[in-house]
């Protein structure tokens, strides 16, 4: 049991290490130019409540998300990383920019 | 006789919370021990201040059971969230999901936060 513990925290560390500098170097991005770019989220993002077709589960609340945690969501599935089939064509027709500028306008929303 | 029947269902009580803490026939875990976990990365409230971990508190319960189910089958793919999400059986990923959904959160649906909404 300490071995998984221990192999765990070893786990952590690694993946922490790789993330934190993976977006360390890029600037940050506009939020206001986010704003402006996030009116097709809404259409799933925007209705409370909402529903993925299939399998059947709520589209996530993403106002308030954290930066970095949308920064890497939106990257991964532009690089085919993260299986929805909708979110994959949303994150190919973003540039990296487009996508640091979301997340920047997303984290700043508070309820 | 009350006394004796009092003590005697409390005994029973004592054992039986014995027994569960043990994890023997235990049904589930409960929400606060199987979070202790998560805590290191999402906060202890939910709230991730490490801005490259999601915020769980108020996030819809269903979408973050899907999420551990699919880091459970490695259809969602994360080095440290797999090795989590394996040790986790069907009710705790229910017990989980519905203990953060229920937290107080900062998360929002974009419904009043899109341009020309406000």
């Amino acid at each position: 049991m300490p071995r998984i513990v221990l192999a765990r925290c070893a786990a952590l560390l690694l993946a922490a290490c790789f993330t934190t500098t993976a977006l360390a170097d890029d600037p940050k991005g506009d939020p206001q130019v986010g704003h402006a770019l996030v009116y097709t989220c809404g259409g799933c993002h925007g209705v409370a409540g909402y529903h993925n077709a299939y399998p059947s589960y709520h589209v996530p609340r993403i106002g308030g998300q954290n930066y970095d945690y949308l920064v890497n969501a939106l990257t991964e599935y532009k690089k085919g990383e993260r299986a929805h089939p909708t979110m994959r064509a949303q994150g190919e027709s973003l540039s990296d920019q487009d996508i640091r500028n979301i997340a920047a306008y997303l984290s700043s929303i508070t309820p | 006789m009350k006394s004796i029947v009092l003590i005697a269902s409390l005994a029973c009580g004592v054992a039986f919370n014995a027994l569960a803490a043990e994890g023997g026939a235990a049904p589930g875990k409960n929400a606060e021990e199987l979070s202790k976990s998560c805590a290191a990365c999402h906060g202890a409230d939910g709230n991730a201040t490490n801005a490259q971990y999601p915020r769980l508190a108020g996030q819809y319960h269903d979408y973050l059971a899907r999420s551990l189910q699919e880091y459970k089958t490695g259809e969602r793919q994360n080095a440290i969230m797999a090795g989590f999400a394996k040790t986790l059986s069907e009710a705790d990923i229910d017990t989980l999901a519905r203990f953060y959904a229920d937290m107080p959160g900062k998360l929002d649906d974009l419904a009043h936060h899109e341009q020309g909404a406000e």
